[in-house]
């Protein structure tokens, strides 16, 4: 196992921004330390010493707002609360994070990931104005299913 | 539902109380202890804030919305008997002990018991 000691767990979050160029400064690097801080604020010395240890920001996507985070498997709620609590990322613009799954593994959270991603392209369809965006979107719908079950193919093939 | 039961011999003046249904609080009789001779006062709002303050240091802003209460306070000793519920006592203690000043002067809590029931503060056993 890792030299952290235990299994960790991952967390998939959600950024939100309130204006839609909130995106320009967000950086892994900055981000670990303004989630640092806010577990400082929020749990003290004791809360960062328990999450730092294996903290870890592990992806980020900065088109789609996804947020992946590592932690500990023992002190990970005290992350997760602590996400609630974080509402500026650097003392600039306003955000909320919102988890939206918390997984034992990358693998876990990407597949929530791939269903999550389809269900928000579903809810869009009934936004469309116009037929090319309409079929466009559709198409992006049924790559995504597609690829999904080659994958769930391929699963069964291994199995 | 407690229990009541006399010790066997008649010798011993202390008798021993089981209880089924346990406290929901935990009573610590503290004292804070300065390193040098102060003139620092404190009254019992401030000693107070100073717990409130090194919770919050250790356990952040959660941590400081522990709830606890401070029963007693005595200014001369600067010994009081706090009330915390069983399970924020571990906090609540820890806290303490990680408290190193006041006011840029070294001092320290001393927690000289710790007990679920309030009557058992009143004696102490060990002496």
């Amino acid at each position: 196992m890792q030299s952290t000691g235990g299994h960790p767990k991952y967390l998939l979050c959600e950024i939100s921004f309130a204006s839609p160029n909130g995106w320009q400064h967000v950086e892994e690097k900055k981000l670990h330390r303004s989630i640092l801080e806010a577990i400082q604020k929020a749990h003290g010395d004791f809360g960062v010493a328990c999450c730092a240890v294996s903290f870890a920001v592990k992806y980020l996507n900065t088109y789609t707002g996804i947020l992946l985070l590592r932690c500990r498997k023992a002190h990970y709620r005290l992350l997760w609360s602590t996400l609630a609590f974080i509402h500026q990322l650097g003392k600039k613009e306003t955000c909320a994070i919102t988890c939206i799954h918390v997984g034992g593994t990358i693998r876990t959270c990407q597949k929530f990931l791939i269903g999550y991603n389809r269900q928000q392209l579903l809810r869009k369809l009934p936004t469309c104005k116009s037929e090319a965006e309409r079929t466009a979107l559709q198409e992006a719908v049924r790559s995504c299913t597609l690829q999904e079950d080659v994958v769930s193919a391929s699963e069964e093939d291994s199995n | 539902m407690a229990c009541h039961e006399r010790m066997e011999d008649d010798s011993g003046k202390y008798e021993r109380i089981v209880h089924k249904n346990g406290s929901s609080y935990h009573y610590l009789k503290i004292s804070l202890e300065f390193e040098e001779d102060t003139s620092i006062r404190l009254n019992s709002a401030q000693f107070k804030q100073l717990i409130i303050s090194s919770l919050k240091q250790l356990f952040g802003e959660i941590g400081a919305a522990l709830p606890f209460d401070v029963l007693q306070f005595e200014e001369n000793t600067l010994s009081a008997v706090l009330r915390v519920y069983n399970r924020d006592l571990v906090k609540v203690w820890s806290a303490l002990t990680l408290l190193g000043s006041y006011q840029s002067e070294m001092c320290a809590f001393r927690v000289q018991q710790v007990s679920p029931f309030l009557l058992a503060l009143c004696g102490n056993s060990r002496t």
